[in-house]
This record gives C-alpha cells, sequence and structure tokens, in this order.
C-alpha cells in the first residue's frame, strides 16, 4: 500500500485529511503480517497523525470573518471580532 | 311559475336555506372581520355576539367548549378576526356564524395571510420533502445571515467555538426586523451565491462557505415576520447552499423554517446542527490510537518471536561474521519499534493530558479512563520482555540436544537432558523417570 498523500507534511494537513490518512494508516497496521520495516514506518506516521489532530482539536481558535461588500460592489471576506462585527450589509 | 304555486312550510322554508347555506363550501370555512357588538353569556357559558361592520351586522355563537380553550374573548367594541362557519339555526330561522376561534384584529391579519401563504407556497412544492438537501458533514466554511448587534449570532459564534472552532464563520449582515429587513435577507442571500461564485471562478473554491445558517432569536409574530415574507422564502429555496433555518425561539415557526433544508429550534441548535462536537471527535482518535497500540504491540510479539527463532538457527550455525550482523540489524530495528511503541504511549499520554485540560467538564471522565487503558499498556510493553518475566520468577526450560523450548511435558521423555534458564542465569537438568514423577 503506498502513502495515499503528495508529500504534503503532516503538520500541515487539514482535519479531514489527517483523519482519513490516519484511519487509513491504523487500519493497514491491523491487517497484520507486515514487514518490521512496513510496520514500524506505519507507526510512525500513524504517531505523528494522531499528534497532530489532537493539537487540532485542542488548539484550533474560531476564526470569525464578515462579508463585506467595498466601494465599487466588490465582495471581500475581513477577519472581526464576534462581537464588533460592522452593522452594515 | 311553477315554484310559485308550492307553499312551503315554515320547516320546509327553513331546512331549503340551511340546506342551500350548507351546500356553499365559502361559507363552511371562512375568516370575518368585524368590531364585536353586544356579548351575552349564557346560563351554559355559550357567548352570543354580533360581528358588524359600517354595512351590515352577522349573528355569531360561541360554543363553550371552544370559548374556554381560548386566552382571548370577545368584548363590545373590540375588533376582531372570528374563524368558523355559517349555519342557519332552523328554530329560529336565524342564520349564524359558529365561531371556533377569535382572534384580536392585528395579529389575526397576520396568522391570515401566515396560513394563506404557507398554503400557496407549499401547493407549489417549495417546502416538499424532496427538495431538501443534506447538510455537508464538518464543514470548512459556514455563512451566517444575521445581524451584527443580535444575541442570535453571538450565540452562533460561542456554539462554534465551544464545538468545532475548525470551521471558519463568515457573518453576512442583514436587517432582521422592521421595514426594508426581507429585501436585506434577500441581498444577503444574493451575497453570498456571488461570493461562492466569485471564488469558485478565482479557482478557491475550497474558501467558500458550503452551507448557510439564517439566524435570528426570539420575538413576537410581528417581529419575525420578514422570515414569512415570500420573497425570503423563495430565495432560501432557490439559494445556491444548503441552509438552515433558526428564527426564533422553541416556540416559533416561520415560512423560512418550512423553506430551509433543515430546521433548527433556535440559532444555538442550528449551529450545533452543522458541526459535530470536539470531544466526540477526541475520543474517537483515542480510539483510533488504542488500536494502533494493540496491532502494534501484535508485531512487536510477533516479530520476538521470529527474532528468537532466528537466534536459535543461527547459534546452532556457529554463525559467520555476517550472519551476526543480520541479527545486530534485526535486534536494532525491534528495539527502534519498542522505543517506537513506548514513545507512542508517552505521546499519548500527554496528548491526552492536553485533552484533558482543553476540555475539563467534557471529557475528563472519558479520559481518565483512557490514561488507566494507556498506563497498563505500558506496563504490558515493559513485560514482553523475557527477562522481566524470569525475575518473577519463571523459567525457561529447553532441551539441551537443540535448545528448543518445552511447552508440553509430552515432548521429554525420562532421562532427557534439559537447560533451564532464570533470572541470573543457567543450570543443567535431567527429567524424572514416571514413577518418580508420580510419586511427586
Amino acid at each position: 500500500m503506498t502513502e495515499p498523500n503528495d508529500g504534503t507534511p503532516i503538520t500541515q494537513l487539514s482535519f479531514d485529511d489527517a483523519l482519513a490518512a490516519f484511519q487509513r494508516t491504523v487500519a493497514e497496521l491491523e491487517t497484520g503480517g507486515l514487514p518490521l520495516e512496513r510496520a514500524l514506518a506505519l507507526f510512525e506516521r500513524g504517531t505523528a497523525l494522531h499528534e497532530h489532530l489532537a493539537r487540532l482539536l485542542t488548539e484550533a481558535e474560531l476564526k470569525v470573518q464578515q462579508l463585506v461588500t467595498r466601494a465599487g460592489g466588490a465582495l471581500e471576506t475581513i477577519d472581526v471580532a464576534p462581537d464588533a462585527a460592522r452593522d452594515a450589509e | 311559475m311553477a315554484g310559485s304555486t308550492r307553499i312551503f312550510s315554515v320547516g320546509e322554508a327553513a331546512r331549503a336555506i340551511a340546506s342551500t347555506v350548507r351546500a356553499d363550501e365559502q361559507l363552511r370555512d371562512l375568516w370575518v372581520e368585524g368590531e364585536v357588538g353586544r356579548v351575552t353569556i349564557s346560563s351554559a357559558a355559550h357567548a352570543y355576539f354580533t360581528l358588524k361592520d359600517e354595512r351590515a351586522a352577522l349573528q355569531c355563537v360561541w360554543f363553550r367548549d371552544d370559548r374556554v380553550r381560548s386566552p382571548f374573548q370577545p368584548q363590545t367594541g373590540l375588533r376582531v378576526v372570528a374563524h368558523g362557519r355559517v349555519d342557519v339555526y332552523e328554530a329560529q330561522g336565524a342564520l349564524q356564524l359558529y365561531v371556533d376561534s377569535i382572534q384580536p384584529s392585528g395579529v389575526g391579519d397576520l396568522a391570515i395571510r401566515f396560513e394563506q401563504l404557507k398554503a400557496k407556497l407549499a401547493a407549489e412544492g417549495l417546502f416538499a420533502s424532496e427538495r431538501k438537501r443534506a447538510l455537508p458533514p464538518r464543514p470548512q466554511v459556514v455563512a451566517v445571515v444575521s445581524s451584527p448587534t443580535g444575541a442570535a449570532w453571538k450565540d452562533v459564534c460561542q456554539v462554534f467555538a465551544r464545538r468545532w472552532p475548525l470551521t471558519r464563520v463568515v457573518l453576512v449582515a442583514c436587517q432582521v426586523q422592521g421595514e426594508g429587513s426581507a429585501e436585506s435577507i434577500v441581498r444577503a442571500l444574493r451575497r453570498i451565491e456571488k461570493h461562492v461564485a466569485n471564488l469558485a471562478s478565482e479557482g478557491r473554491a475550497t474558501e467558500a462557505p458550503v452551507l448557510t445558517i439564517v439566524a435570528r432569536g426570539g420575538g413576537s409574530m410581528e417581529d419575525l415576520w420578514s422570515f414569512n415574507d415570500e420573497r425570503v422564502v423563495r430565495a432560501i429555496v432557490a439559494h445556491a447552499l444548503p441552509v438552515v433555518s433558526g428564527v426564533g425561539h422553541e416556540v416559533d415557526v416561520t415560512l423560512t423554517d418550512f423553506a430551509a433544508d433543515v430546521r433548527a429550534a433556535t440559532p444555538t441548535a442550528a449551529a450545533e446542527l452543522v458541526i459535530p462536537d470536539r470531544v466526540e471527535y477526541a475520543s474517537a482518535i483515542m480510539r483510533g490510537a488504542e488500536r494502533m497500540r494493540v496491532a502494534g504491540t501484535r508485531l512487536l510479539v510477533a516479530a520476538r518471536r521470529d527474532l528468537d527463532a532466528e537466534r536459535r538457527v543461527l547459534d546452532r550455525l556457529n554463525p559467520a561474521v555476517r550472519l551476526a550482523a543480520t541479527r545486530q540489524l534485526a535486534s536494532d530495528l525491534l528495539d527502534r519499534a519498542t522505543r517506537a511503541v513506548r514513545q507512542r504511549i508517552a505521546n499519548a499520554s500527554s496528548g491526552e493530558a492536553r485533552l484533558a485540560e482543553a476540555l475539563p467538564n467534557l471529557a475528563s471522565r472519558l479520559l481518565g479512563e483512557r490514561r488507566a487503558t494507556l498506563a497498563e499498556a505500558a506496563a504490558a510493553l515493559a513485560v514482553l520482555g523475557p527477562q522481566a518475566t524470569l525475575e518473577r520468577g519463571y523459567a525457561i526450560v529447553r532441551k539441551a540436544s537443540d535448545q528448543s523450548i518445552v511447552r508440553d511435558p509430552a515432548e521429554v521423555r525420562a532421562g532427557s537432558r534439559l537447560r533451564v534458564r532464570v533470572a541470573h542465569g543457567e543450570f543443567p537438568a535431567t527429567v524424572a523417570s514416571e514413577e518418580e514423577r508420580l510419586d511427586a
């Protein structure tokens, strides 16, 4: 089984991608009968994915934005605090 | 004229009138608005009153059972909207409105318009369940149509921050009540569609919202009225993204709720519907880590067994340098694997300590259990090596002839030479005869 990612470092994977990779890794490790080198590589990868997922879940901070209309009509999202959003369309 | 020669009895005439009235569908189910005239309550607690306007008056009767259930009672001079059927009370030849409900005029207007619009839009199929779209799981970006100053927007943000802060929330501000609010809501929905289309054309589709929450806090029927506006309803049905409505309190129902793909009782409930709870995911990935540990341990046990078998073969072959190197390599690999498993368990413990800290109220019990499991696993791993077992007083018994491990008394016979390995060394032994065994 090949690594189905495109070489993106684990710490830069999105939650969904990391979760999918983690599930595949665990499943492959559970198939058994693997050469030790392969099992070890899977173990190290699974460990890193688990760490990354736990970090994303605990350290993520909600990003709040507002869709605003610039002069000229162009739409743009800007970062805002939830209680400091602009009262404008 | 043939009809004029027939003389009706009073009863027949009254019945003829009654059957004509009853045959008219419109009179069986109608709303009548007018001013309440004199009200009389009978000894049986039925209410009798007239409804009138500048041009006419209509006798009304409101029977006790319906009347006592109503929070609103007719009073002389009030403008009301009454609902019921028109029928003839033959004993008195009286044409009457048999009332089943009454509302004050203003509210009644809205209620009637609500029902009429709901019936009309439902007939067009706008609320049909086949139209409802599924919500994407774990949306990365969610648009929220709401007032920036309202409680609903803050409630929605709080839910996202607590449960699933991995989602980005984009406020699309609009007016949620008063003059012009319906148009404002429609414009907000259009802006989202334009924004999504813009991002898609720039190849940035993954940054675009994938669903829209329409949120507003509770209020009177008048306050929430823009969410019953036909333009708003049509804009929601036609919206490019799935829509979740969270308008008003639990008891409030708007046409927006019917039009949305999913209706939530409140803004908070709407936010909770569209994202998972990170505590559930935290425990799911911990279960994954646990499965990984179990599989890894199993692999290590198998690898150690293979290595032991290999070592025995090598010992017998009086190994050459190259074979010794191979054995060294295998041994190193096994050591690395063992370290990796131990490291993993240590990492998982610290990761879970962090989770426990971050999500104290929600997950501490669960995490406590997980940590206990990991501690047991770490201990189990430590005893995987034979030395720890020997230290506990066990021995490894091999045949002196071929060094194979003895697992069954049938493998040896009286007089067989053995090697017994204990924690601090090895000594020879001989198997006793059958008689001696029986004596023991």
